[in-house]
């Protein structure tokens, strides 16, 4: 994992053979020399790429990465190991050290510009020491541990020091943490289906805003937000569509009341503060909210055996949904030059295929049929998801439109 | 000079969270006025967490059973979980629980638990001794004794001390 602080190229490179490079390099200077090119595109052109020399040097970084994580378990682990033997200020001692050493020595390797895969094993190692503080602190005061404000303290204090020193580790850390916090806490007064629903709805709206927000202030954490946004956005359809998750109804608790506040007040400053196409992000995602809230509460009865009209429509409207939210997503992907989105969608909806078909045919359909209709299902969904993707992403991309017409022209 | 305040905000910031994690804890054992309540023991050490006595309170059991399989403070059994607070009065010189209710006393004595788990709990169940001294205080415990609590004003109880009655 990079580091955000270091400066992100403004495009995206490939890694050729060193031979590919070399010769490339000297044909530009060729074209250059004779006029067919400028300097300046001649650099732009070799900015694209980069030696595999250069690729391979991650292996390198994987392994720094590994060490660090390895030493720093490995300490934490001698400590555990001899824990009994302490006092609990002792202990609170112990762990506290570990994290400030991580933390101090994280930060110094920072400010020296040390490899920043070294950098970053220890800012992970600070930040997955705050959380052993907090914790170790609260059990040596008989606080317990299955508290869900401890673990939302944890993510506030990743968050905090993610977004001081702009370091992308301790902002995983805060991002995991903190989507831990944001079900627990709720789920801690009311464990109803709906609540989860109206909770992973919730929290799309709140990372699409948060994305926005960040776009062109910090990117690599908008891209983190964004694609958490759409996690959640198709997790809170794939749970809605599961036939009678809210038979239970919902109950608004204050922390879910809360929840869906921060949601809307996030929304509404990313309008004010990001004025443009970007607030869809937000708004598509409450659409989705509203959307999976009101399928979750229809509920069509729990009998597996017969599946009546209020069954199909249930399962109809599911799957419409489901698609049209995949397919903003490979949109969303395409303008925004996010590939994990495209997967996420994609993936995404060959497991709602698959589960609705189980869900909706298996009581009708059994045996080998059952998978020869969800074969012809499967295959149908995916020719035409994959049909609809392409004219998207032509639809949307104006250079590979420009490149479409460009190589007609020329085939002409 | 700027990655020292830095560090320094980021190391204080989350100082404080910690800090905010054990405040009721730590208020109960600054502000807190005492109470001795009744204890027999459960279990001599937590395999996870070293030499910790868990604790058991007969006037604070809300069922007023005795269970070997499942000690604590049991349960309201009301259908419902969440907050409970246990309120307090003094019967030859230690401390029972007189009412369990879901809504908070208007006045003391009481002790803040919860019961969202499987049973009510007022983070007074544990207690730490060194290794030695836990083998030891397992017999201290059998023969009767008392702990002494330190609770505030907001029902928030911490253990300070067992003893001998």
């Amino acid at each position: 994992m990079t580091d955000t602080s270091s400066p992100a190229p403004a495009l995206a490179t490939r890694s050729v053979a060193p031979q590919q490079l070399a010769w490339l390099r000297h044909e530009l200077d060729d074209w250059t020399s004779e006029g067919l090119i400028g300097e300046e595109q001649a650099t732009r052109i070799a900015a694209r790429y980069r030696s595999e020399h250069d690729a391979r040097v991650s292996v390198g970084r994987v392994l720094l990465y590994l060490g660090g994580g390895f030493v720093g378990v490995g300490l934490i682990w001698l400590v555990a190991a001899n824990l009994d033997e302490l006092s609990p200020l002792a202990r609170f001692a112990a762990v506290a050290a570990l994290w400030l050493a991580f933390l101090v020595g994280g930060e110094t390797l920072a400010a020296r510009h040390a490899s920043p895969p070294l950098v970053g094993a220890a800012r992970l190692l600070a930040a997955l020491g705050a959380g052993a503080v907090i914790f170790q602190a609260a059990q040596s005061l008989q606080v317990p541990a299955y508290e869900p404000r401890l673990i939302g303290l944890w993510a506030v204090g990743a968050f905090i020091h993610a977004y001081l020193t702009r370091a992308h580790l301790p902002f995983l850390v805060g991002v995991v943490t903190g989507v831990t916090w944001w079900f627990m806490q709720p789920l801690w007064d009311a464990q109803d289906g709906t609540t989860v629903v109206v909770l992973l709805g919730a929290g799309a709206v709140l990372a699409a805003a948060l994305a926005v927000l960040h776009d062109g202030w910090i990117d690599g954490f908008a891209w983190t937000w964004r694609t958490l946004a759409g996690g959640m956005a198709l997790a809170a359809l794939f749970v809605a569509a599961i036939p009678d998750t809210g038979s239970d109804g919902l109950t608004w608790s204050t922390w879910l009341v809360v929840a869906v506040a921060v949601a809307a007040a996030a929304t509404v400053l990313a309008g004010v503060v990001r004025r443009g196409a970007g607030i869809l992000e937000p708004l598509g995602a409450i659409a989705v909210l509203l959307t999976a809230t009101s399928l979750s509460l229809w509920a069509t009865g729990t009998d597996t055996t017969a599946v009546d009209g209020a069954d199909w429509a249930h399962a109809a409207i599911s799957v419409v949904a489901y698609v049209l939210l995949a397919v903003a997503l490979v949109a969303l992907g395409t303008v925004r030059d996010h590939q994990a989105l495209t997967w996420m969608a994609m993936v995404g909806l060959v497991v709602f295929t698959t589960f609705q078909s189980f869900a909706v045919f298996a009581p009708i359909v059994t045996g080998a049929w059952l998978f020869v209709v969800l074969g012809t299902v499967f295959l149908g969904t995916g020719f035409l998801f994959d049909r609809a993707r392409r004219e998207l992403v032509q639809a949307l991309d104006p250079a590979d439109t420009a490149t479409d017409t460009a190589s007609k022209g020329t085939d002409r | 000079m700027k990655i020292v305040l830095t560090t320094a905000v980021v190391a204080t910031s989350q100082l404080a969270l910690v800090g905010l994690a054990v405040a009721p804890q730590l208020s109960a054992r600054i502000a807190g006025d005492t109470y001795l309540v009744r204890v027999a023991p459960v279990d001599p050490i937590d395999p996870f967490r070293g030499a910790y006595v868990a604790l058991d309170y007969p006037d604070l059991r809300h069922d007023g059973s005795q269970s070997l399989v499942e000690p604590g403070l049991g349960s309201l059994e009301d259908g419902e979980s969440g907050d409970v607070y246990i309120t307090l009065v003094e019967t030859d010189g230690v401390w029972i629980g007189e009412a369990w209710s879901r809504t908070r006393p208007d006045d003391g004595p009481y002790l803040a638990c919860d019961d969202r788990s499987w049973q009510v709990r007022c983070g007074i169940e544990s207690w730490f001794l060194p290794q030695d001294d836990a083998q030891e205080a397992e017999h201290l415990l059998r023969d009767g004794a008392v702990a002494e609590l330190r609770v505030d004003d907001h029902g928030n109880a911490a253990v300070v001390d067992v003893r001998p009655r």
